[in-house]
């Protein structure tokens, strides 16, 4: 059951993160191509708001780890 | 790419083709069975160093009930000679007299690998600093790989890290931190990928240690606008104080967890994988014979070499991320609000 719970959990947090990160990389993408001169700027903010996303799926992801070793 | 893709997918073959029978047999292994390959024990912390195939015993330092001198042991064995100790499988020790063990301080491997990597950060400064000095007014470039690969990772640091996300009168303090924390922790992370090294980072304790460092370094240099923020929102009505508050508090303490746990478990995540796919190969052979073990292999340890390179960048980019965000939250902790009183005077 914890490894069945572990398994859909991880999931769903990979979906969501999944879609949190490609909107990030789709508008970084997007703003890169109408302003070339910005990219810097662009490739770091797009960095930093996918590792805060990343941080979120990651803890999702330890939970599940605990549930199928711990449980 | 086709190719790739071919093996892809004979690999997905071979994960449904497997025998029902036999994945039922696999879960319900821990009812006393060896497991094929033990992920978890290769990723834990240990009371021994592998260096080339010997496990080199490290010293046992445990507190036990009734005593605040500790007792110091050179390796398990000797704690088990000396008599007061226990050895229970997994180099665990459990106490023979009625004193239980409070604290255990040993030096593990993770710990061995963390110093490690500290040592090199400090020589690695001291060493590029004298020759930054002994260099200094000279017109021409410095020489050798050394010089040049620091300087370049301090100016980065400086520049692109410290400068642009921590306020222009007070980032100078924070870029010798800032540039430790990155260097140590990219070590850590590369350490693992060497054979036998283990990852320090792919453990909790010594992420959480590092994010503690930069939530008291974030709490230590608050401006009064930063507390302000956190305990009496300024321009809201009273009543969302009340929500408010809670939230800032709470957000104090989960910037620097999320911090311990996405380096945690990136690294973690990391090593399970490598260890997972190498793995295959055994529970193949386990499974249909020698033969099937060898085929895997062919497929199993090029994917595993990708899989390297992946881990290589990623050790670099998390200590990106790890510096990035706690010159964020330092910047965001130093910034002085002088714009508050112009929005009041709109208002």
């Amino acid at each position: 059951m914890g490894l069945l719970a572990a398994g859909i959990g991880a999931g769903i947090a990979a979906i969501g993160a999944g879609i949190g990160i490609g909107m990030i990389g789709k508008s970084a993408v997007e703003s890169i191509a109408r302003q070339p001169e910005a990219s810097g700027d662009i490739r770091g903010a797009m960095i930093l708001t996918a590792a805060l996303i990343e941080g979120v799926a990651l803890i999702a992801a330890i939970v599940c780890i605990l549930l199928v070793f711990f449980s | 790419m086709a190719q790739a893709s071919r093996g892809f997918i004979f690999l997905l073959f071979l994960f449904f083709s497997f025998n029902p029978a036999a994945v039922s047999a696999e879960v319900q292994d821990d009812s006393g069975e060896e497991p094929v390959i033990d992920v978890m024990g290769k990723v834990q912390d240990h009371n021994y160093l592998t260096v080339a195939g010997f496990d080199i015993p490290l010293p046992r330092i445990i507190f036990v009930e009734g005593s605040l001198v500790p007792k110091v042991y050179s390796s398990t064995s000797a704690a088990v000679s000396s008599g007061d100790f226990n050895e229970l499988p997994g180099y665990v020790l459990e106490s023979s007299t009625e004193n239980a063990i409070v604290l255990d301080m040993s030096v593990t491997s993770h710990l061995v690998y963390f110093w490690f990597a500290i040592l090199l950060t400090v020589w690695i400064s001291i060493a590029m600093a004298k020759k930054y000095k002994k260099g200094a007014g000279r017109e021409t470039e410095p020489k050798g790989w050394f010089q040049n690969l620091f300087e370049l990772t301090f100016l980065f640091i400086r520049d692109d890290i410290a400068k642009t996300n921590i306020p222009e009168k007070k980032y100078r303090k924070f870029v010798p931190y800032l540039f430790a924390v990155f260097v140590s922790i990219t070590f850590m992370n590369l350490f693992g990928l060497l054979p036998w090294g283990v990852t320090a980072t792919a453990d909790i304790t010594v992420t959480a240690i590092l994010a503690a460092f930069t939530f008291i370094l974030t709490q230590w240099n608050g401006s009064k606008d930063h507390w302000e923020h956190v305990f009496w929102f300024p321009n809201v009505p009273p009543l969302m104080r009340v929500i408010l508050t809670p939230i800032e508090i709470l957000g104090l303490f989960t910037k620097p967890l999320a911090l311990a746990i996405r380096l945690f478990a990136n690294m973690l995540s990391g090593k399970i994988m490598i260890i997972c796919i190498l793995g295959l190969i055994f529970i193949f052979s386990e499974f249909f014979g020698a033969a099937f073990g060898i085929g895997t292999s062919f497929l199993v340890v090029p994917l595993t070499v990708a899989l390297y390179v992946l881990k290589a960048f990623v050790g670099i980019l998390q200590a990106y991320i790890f510096t990035l965000l706690s010159a964020v939250f330092i910047g965001m902790a130093a910034e002085e609000h002088d714009h508050i009183e112009g929005i009041e005077a709109h208002a």
